[in-house]
């Protein structure tokens, strides 16, 4: 019987067979911890193990972008506690506060593979599927576990097929296709399930774009959305990871009667701009809709849509609106890693933006979690290219519309929600 | 008889000559608050007068913790935007790229003006006497006594001349210079003073070097620090005066003064303020090679482009040994040091570049540290706890300095890498 | 597994309960569990003060997909140290599922409970019985019945040895 990318995965990291609903212990390629739960991790390791050493250095890293740097005393000891740690076990796989948000970061750095299987204290660990790599956010008793012997089990899931076909009109983007989908599918509707994504849209998209669209597998539920790489994204991860990751993908093709719970078409070509409006990720409207809407302050940036093509689809806004944002709005953008950072200085994007208005931060995390750059006091409204948007989430009574890099930036132009349709003429 | 620049402030202010000891009330011109602003107009509520004296001598700038990293900042900021609106404020600077540090703000767009009375709700407002300002920093309540009432009492302060001649060795600048004079005359050694800086080293200095100087006056306890309103400042401030009632005023060459200093350049050394306070001064030699946790390099004391091109000047082409965190006085500062290439050093360096704020400086923002941790730093204040953990250790030095210490992980003399 | 009845007070939640709703992102630098209970709901509307007027033995209740969102251990180990003995829902976000099974925290699967909380067939204050070992659960209050799955296979020895920690060191002293 044929099996499955996840299925095909699991197998590889477990030596076991793999059906769906199985239970199996699989070993782990890499397993990291954020500035956010890194500590809870370490403090844990320590006390049931009695300080012992982890199973294998080489296999873990930690990346600080919660609050990166800290403002907290706490967040501050936090960082020192897996300063030390990671000295006191010869793990050399640090990425401190000056590198950015971590599974972007890890990414850059060639430490992701297509079929390893990675953990990460961040439940949007599982966008590396992107690249086809079965990443998983995890709790910190699991990331524990996996310190102690380097494995950790799963469920063996079921896989939702999706094929997309159509190319985006203008205004419109990645990003709109999954806030689509959420609303469609709801934010259970791929509930513990692998996703495998194919079709002419997703072969030719980019690496950002694969990304964005499985960042938010998990707010459909889902447990990984999976992108065979290939094209430019398969070369520029060959030169990040080597050539390893040929043979991977090789072995972890989807076999052609592999079976599905769901197959489901959808085309984009009419798609629209659309919204997350508030309070929930699946309460999506079109931007049309929701057009006029107040709103006090923009973000652009997070693990969803942060690199530099998101950026740049923002900066093409902004530049035909004629490098002016509202006075009426505060905009804030956030590269994902230091690597973006640069290339956005280098395209002349960082200066443009500056003028304009636009405060440009270093990369982290952000408003996203844990209070950092741009919480939003009660009553206020903000537009942000994030992936969460429950009550609340970026500020006590706040409210958040989350919505395309593009459609943020022309609402940061009009001071008001907008679709960026009206501004690319 | 001459009489010394704070006379002659305070005496044009009130309208009639004043002497040293004098009690006077004058109209200030400018009146700054930052992230405050939202605890003064809270006070200023409860005086009852329902607007304030006048609106467009207020200027606010957001700069503590921007923008806004907990619910109570964020609510902190939008009652400050609510009371901007109300009382029709025009001079308010948000969390967009057109603010900064406020000292930085009020020096760029042009508040700072000689001769002006300025006052601020923040202790390194003495900054803007590098402008030729009579200017101090007052507590909230009485800020919020000024919006209602447009007068403020001072005793008129007497006199400090500090003269300062020769020139800088490679490696030492203005911070080492201040340093050094807040060591030698302690915490409490101009107190309630107006400090002058006069001589030919003073008129050499670039207006940026002037303002570190000013902006350390507090921490030796002056009432407030000045330097000559000569061209440098004339040029500076061309085309971008906020008011043209400002004058150009400085001290008769026969003034009288309670004490005065002076200092040869060319005798200073690169220096730190060692834990835990600002004059605890050390030459480098003695506190070379001490291990460091992070680097700052930033604050309204020295972040200026200037400082920024000294500081990339050591870090071009290598990678620091400690988180480094840059942040530029303001936006202008950031743009320019993006434009002349330095914030590409910075990232290649693998420094932390966050938006222009006061940062880690007071343990509020971007850079607060651990227990045990020490970290070098060129703000303008090292006590305990200072940037949020009692239990940390702050030196306090210039940007060479803290570029060097950055390189090596530890604290360095930026001599051996120029 | 305790085959003894629980009682206590319901405190019922809808579908999709996020768990910045559940342990809000401000808390996350916490890294002592016991200092987490006080924080437990203090972003959901309505249910602001539920760290202080929840008493230990008292019932969550909740839709479908609780807990979606963060991989947070903090929101399972909030409602633990608060003494909230399991959370009844109709189904579970994953992560929030495996955290829970790693603390040997109870969760039960109650099917139809979306629903029947949409009807308000079990609301906010209704006495419940709880046998976490059978899955019998009464609302005392209107006579209401419902059944709730407990977890199987290996979340089933991973619960019985307390949680994965337990499981795994009991697996190695087999060895």
């Amino acid at each position: 019987m044929g099996k499955t990318m996840i299925q095909k995965i699991i197998q590889r990291a477990s030596g076991k067979e793999a059906q769906v609903g199985d239970r199996v212990w699989c070993n782990i390629d890499l397993s990291t911890a954020r500035d956010f739960g890194g500590p809870n991790c370490v403090l844990q390791f320590d006390e049931v193990t009695d300080k012992a050493k982890v199973w294998d250095p080489d296999k873990i890293a930690f990346t600080f972008d919660l609050q990166a740097p800290a403002h907290a005393e706490k967040v501050a000891n936090n960082q020192k506690i897996i300063r030390d740690f990671a000295k006191r076990q010869g793990i050399s796989k640090v990425f401190d506060v000056n590198w950015g948000i971590g599974q972007h970061v890890l990414l850059e750095h060639g430490l992701v593979k297509p079929g390893d299987v990675i953990l990460g204290t961040d439940s949007h660990m599982n966008l590396l599927g992107g690249v086809g790599a079965f990443a998983s956010g995890v709790g910190n008793t699991d990331i524990v576990a996996s310190w102690i012997n380097g494995t950790l089990w799963f469920r063996v899931p079921e896989t939702m097929k999706i094929t997309t076909t159509g190319s985006f009109g203008k205004g419109v983007c990645m990003r709109d296709y999954l806030t689509f989908l959420v609303g469609k599918l709801g934010a259970d509707g791929m509930f513990f399930k692998a996703v495998e994504f194919y079709g002419e849209t997703i072969e030719k998209s980019s690496l950002a774009d694969r990304i964005t669209l499985c960042s938010m597998v998990t707010e459909m539920s889902g447990k990984v959305g999976l992108i065979m790489p290939n094209g430019e994204v398969l070369d520029w991860l060959v030169k990040r990871a080597g050539k390893e990751v040929l043979d991977r993908i090789e072995a972890m093709k989807a076999d052609a009667d592999a079976i599905y719970s769901d197959d489901l078409h959808f085309d984009v070509s009419n798609l629209e701009p659309m919204a997350s409006c508030p309070d929930a990720p699946d309460n999506v409207k079109t931007v049309r809709e929701a057009a006029g809407a107040h709103i006090d302050q923009v973000h652009i940036g997070s693990c969803s849509n942060g690199r530099f093509e998101d950026i740049a689809a923002a900066f093409e806004v902004l530049k035909a609106a004629g490098f002016q944002v509202s006075d009426s709005v505060r905009t804030i953008i956030t590269p994902t890693t230091r690597e973006v950072m640069k290339q956005c200085a280098e395209a002349g994007f960082i200066q443009k933006f500056l003028e304009a208005g636009v405060v440009f931060t270093n990369p982290t995390c952000s408003l996203c979690t844990a209070e950092h750059y741009g919480v939003l006091p009660g009553g206020d409204v903000g537009v942000s290219t994030t992936n969460r948007n429950f009550i609340g989430k970026v500020g006590k009574g706040s409210h958040t519309y989350l919505v395309s890099p593009m459609t943020a930036m022309a609402s940061a132009v009009k001071g008001v929600l907008t679709d960026p349709r009206d501004i690319l003429k | 008889m001459g009489l010394t620049f704070a006379e002659k402030a305070l005496g044009k202010a009130a309208g009639y000559p004043v002497k040293a000891g004098e009690v006077v009330t004058v109209e200030p011109h400018f009146c700054m608050s930052h992230d405050n602003a939202a605890p003064i107009a809270k006070t200023f509520k409860k005086i009852g007068v329902p607007k304030v004296w006048k609106p467009d001598h207020l200027v606010f700038i957001l700069d503590h913790a921007i923008p806004a990293p907990t619910d109570e900042h964020a609510v902190n900021h939008k009652e400050i935007r609510e009371f901007v609106a109300e009382q029709g404020i025009p001079h308010f600077y948000d969390v967009t790229s057109k603010g900064g540090v406020c000292h930085q703000k009020m020096c760029e767009e042009g508040f700072a003006l000689p001769g002006l009375i300025m006052i601020g709700s923040d202790s390194h407002t003495c900054t803007y006497g590098a402008y030729g300002a009579f200017s101090t920093g007052i507590g909230r309540s009485e800020m919020a006594a000024a919006w209602a009432t447009g007068k403020i009492w001072f005793r008129v302060p007497e006199s400090l001349k500090i003269t300062v001649k020769g020139k800088f060795n490679k490696g030492v600048s203005a911070k080492d210079l201040i340093l050094r004079i807040i060591g030698d005359i302690k915490a409490d050694g101009a107190d309630y003073m107006s400090v002058e800086f006069h001589g030919p080293a003073i008129e050499a200095m670039s207006i940026a070097e002037r303002m570190t100087l000013c902006n350390m006056g507090i921490e030796m306890g002056a009432k407030n620090a000045v330097c000559p309103p000569d061209q440098k400042v004339l040029d500076a401030i061309k085309g971008i005066e906020k008011t043209n009632e400002w004058e150009a005023l400085w001290a008769d060459d026969d003034a009288v003064y309670a004490s005065e200093l002076s200092y040869d350049l060319g005798e200073l050394v690169p220096c730190v303020a060692k834990p835990h306070t600002v004059d605890n001064y050390a030459p480098i030699d003695e506190v070379k090679g001490t291990k460091i946790h992070q680097a700052f390099l930033g604050s309204c004391t020295n972040a200026r482009i200037e400082d920024l091109r000294l500081a990339a000047g050591i870090l071009k082409g290598k990678e620091v040994a400690v988180r480094t965190i840059v942040i530029p006085a303001s936006w202008r500062v950031y743009r320019q040091a993006l434009n002349e290439g330095l914030l590409d050093v910075f990232m290649d360096a693998g420094c932390v570049i966050t938006n222009p704020g006061c940062g880690p400086c007071m343990g509020n923002h971007e850079g607060i540290l651990a227990p045990g941790e020490a970290c070098i730093s060129t703000a303008n204040r090292n006590f305990k706890g200072r940037m949020g953990n009692k239990e940390s250790f702050i030196y306090l030095a210039s940007p060479m300095t803290v570029a060097a210490s950055a390189l090596k992980g530890e604290i360095a003399d930026p001599r051996e890498v120029l | 597994m305790e085959q003894s009845v629980l009682r206590g007070k319901a405190w019922v939640f809808t579908d999709d309960v996020d768990t910045d709703l559940i342990y809000h992102n401000k808390y996350l630098a916490e890294t002592d569990p016991k200092k987490m209970a006080q924080f437990s709901f203090e972003y959901y509307p309505g249910k602001e003060k539920f760290a202080k007027e929840a008493k230990p033995g008292d019932f969550v209740v909740a839709g479908r997909n609780f807990g979606c969102g963060s991989s947070r251990e903090h929101a399972v180990y909030c409602l633990k140290e608060l003494g909230i003995p399991v959370v009844l829902a109709e189904s579970f976000a994953r992560i929030y599922y495996r955290n829970a099974i790693n603390n040997g925290y109870p969760v039960l699967f109650v099917n139809g409970l979306s629903e029947a909380i949409k009807e308000g067939k079990i609301q906010d204050g209704d006495e419940l019985e709880v046998n976490i070992g059978t899955g019998e659960i009464k609302d005392v209050t209107n006579g209401n019945l419902f059944h709730g799955d407990a977890v199987t296979d290996l979340e089933k020895d991973i619960m019985a040895s307390g949680g994965l920690i337990e499981y795994l060191k009991a697996q190695a002293a087999k060895k």
